[in-house]
């Protein structure tokens, strides 16, 4: 009923190189000091290669090697597992269970109603169907869990909005630096993360790329002010903590339809007061996706290294270490 | 208007936003004030919006916890093994109510009752094998190996500030988002970062100086900029070029080498084998060629 095919899957890169010759380097670098908490952090300790699980006609064989590593690691299962494929392009057969839980969940009814009569139907059968049901309802949830757990790929398709358009908008009274970050930044993430609409506001600029739903009757200069609007109605500009929805609808007017996950990264710098730290926000980073779940922690990680770029100069600490 | 328009704080005026901040005061030297991103005035009259507050706070929706989710990506392993313990208990109720209700153990689809079996068989195997399939698709768990060396924040001096805050800027966002730990930017034939970890020369407990020809003459430096892409070592214990960055620390597990334009290289230091996923080297290629647009400056 399956179809095995088999692929050998196998890294390895072998380079032999030699070096020579010894020279001093004619600039010497100059220290300077951090602030103490920038060197304090704390890295998951478990990573892993993404796996390209796609495979067309063929069987991927996986070994988990569990050889090389500490005996405080669980023994891990080394399975060498076909993995099902019909080969039918465009198939993810990841949510085959959900299939099989419908089609057979479906049949047990069917077998159920139009068996046999009634009063044939033995305790015994009702608990067997019972069963079956629960089995069923579990394999139809079966590929939701499946999302969650490390090493799943993510759903790369990005599916336009209808009615949204491609719009690339920037405040024109800003410098020319500015100007070439908030590209840059819009640029990036539309490209390296699962997102379709992108807008950043920092200070007084505004950028937005992407497709975003204007409303039709706005004549082209004054969409700016409508984006300014309507950012002011959402008060986000008060925000001082990431916010991520991985399942929202639309909350706002502002962003497009068909949004079905959308983060707000706030630009933030801490602003020594004479009691404690507090967290200002410079301006903030919006990002709307069509597909549900679409910001990994990773994806997240790097949105806050974007985001980062755009904090003012003057209030960032470690900028008064280069100040000699 | 209708709701309101925008704050647009200034440096000069107080205004809600920025109450908190420090009026600022005369340039501080050796901070070219062209480098300040300026504020545009603006020519409407500023209001306050409804949603401030005197602290700032944001009253807007907030998302919910995903509890699913929280507790599928902490019990991974629970998670995977569990479609198995479920498909073969199922498995054994099937049989165990066969035998108990006296029915032969034959599998035809005779009478509905084995037909049932029959389906509820089947969905237990199937979720059998896909226990088995995420078992065996569980990514290798790896562990940070903990860089031997000493902490250095080292900078050329002759640098411009746009310039030094955006080498500090991608130190904080590769030290944040990825696994490395020691950077060293080269560029124009010298070396204008060091930062992060590296080895410990044997004399002073200071960081080794980067032998800047050597590096610029290796195979690894002449390759990478050759291709004008990146590269990726991520096993470097399995490289015998890593004799030519002899200043990363002696266990750094992976390194990217990042080409910046034709005149420089961004080496990045990991501490996990594999520690760079795809989605990392997409990033470090896209803020390296930003780099090289800015250092060309």
């Amino acid at each position: 009923m399956y179809a095995f095919f088999l692929q050998i899957c196998s890294n390895s890169i072998k380079s032999g190189l030699r070096m020579s010759g010894t020279a001093l380097s004619p600039f010497p670098l100059i220290p300077f000091s951090f602030p103490p908490d920038i060197g304090n952090k704390s890295y998951p300790l478990t990573k892993f290669p993404t796996r390209k699980l796609k495979s067309l006609a063929k069987i991927s064989c996986s070994r988990s090697d569990n050889s090389s590593h500490s005996t405080s690691q669980q023994q891990q299962l080394n399975l060498s597992v076909l993995r099902f494929t019909f080969g039918i392009p465009g198939l993810d057969e990841s949510y085959l269970p959900r299939w099989i839980g419908y089609a057979f969940g479906s049949l047990l009814l069917l077998n159920h109603f139009g068996g046999s009569d009634f009063s044939a139907i033995t305790p015994a059968q009702l608990r067997t169907e019972v069963l079956g049901l629960s089995l069923a309802a579990f394999s139809i949830v079966l590929p939701y869990l499946g999302k969650f757990l490390k090493g799943a790929t993510p759903n790369n398709e990005k599916s336009i909005p209808e009615g949204a358009e491609p719009i690339f908008l920037m405040s024109q009274n800003i410098p020319d630096t500015l100007k070439e970050d908030l590209a840059w930044g819009t640029y990036v993430l539309l490209r390296n993360t699962n997102t379709i609409s992108v807008l950043i506001f920092i200070q007084d600029a505004l950028c937005v790329r992407g497709y975003w739903n204007t409303p039709k009757d706005i004549p082209k200069d004054q969409v700016h002010d409508w984006f300014e609007k309507e950012i002011n109605k959402t008060g986000l500009f008060d925000l001082r903590e990431t916010l991520y929805f991985p399942q929202a609808e639309e909350l706002w007017e502002i962003l497009p339809r068909g949004t079905r996950s959308f983060l707000i990264q706030p630009v933030l710098h801490t602003q020594d007061s004479s009691s404690d730290k507090t967290e200002m926000s410079d301006g903030f980073v919006l990002l709307a996706s069509s597909s549900t779940y679409a910001y990994s922690s990773k994806d997240r990680a790097w949105i806050r290294a974007v985001a980062n770029k755009f904090r003012d100069p003057r209030n960032v600490r470690l900028m008064s270490a280069l100040l000699r | 208007m209708g709701a309101g328009t925008l704050i647009r704080p200034t440096p000069l005026k107080s205004s809600p936003l920025s109450q908190q901040r420090p009026p600022p005061g005369p340039p501080t030297p050796g901070y070219h004030s062209s480098n300040s991103i300026s504020i545009p005035r603006s020519s409407t009259p500023v209001k306050a919006s409804s949603s401030l507050n005197s602290q700032g706070d944001y009253r807007g929706p907030k998302p919910k916890r995903e509890w699913v989710a929280d507790w599928v990506s902490q019990n991974d392993d629970v998670v995977r093994s569990l479609p198995i313990y479920v498909g073969g208990l199922s498995l054994l109720a099937v049989l165990v109510n066969r035998t108990i209700s006296g029915i032969a153990p034959v599998a035809d689809a005779s009478s509905s009752q084995s037909r049932a079996d029959l389906l509820t068989l089947g969905l237990a195997v199937t979720n059998i094998l896909n226990g088995l399939v995420w078992l065996s698709i569980r990514p290798k768990s790896v562990s940070a190996v903990n860089p031997e060396g000493v902490e250095c924040q080292s900078i050329c001096p002759l640098l411009p500030d746009f310039i030094s805050s955006e080498l500090l800027w991608v130190w904080e966002s590769l030290s944040d988002a990825t696994c490395c730990r020691s950077l060293i930017i080269v560029y124009d034939k010298r070396v204008i970062l060091q930062i992060g970890f590296a080895t410990a020369s044997s004399n002073t407990h200071d960081a080794v100086v980067v032998d800047v020809d050597k590096l610029m003459k290796g195979s690894l430096y002449q390759g990478a900029l050759k291709s004008k892409s990146q590269s990726y070592l991520a096993n470097l214990s399995l490289y015998p070029a890593k004799s030519e960055l002899p200043f990363l620390p002696p266990n750094t597990q992976a390194v990217i080498l990042q080409p910046l334009g034709d005149k420089g290289l961004a080496i990045i230091g990991g501490d996990m084998i594999r520690g760079f996923t795809t989605s990392d080297q997409a990033w470090i290629t896209l803020v390296g060629e930003k780099l090289d647009a800015t250092l060309a400056k």
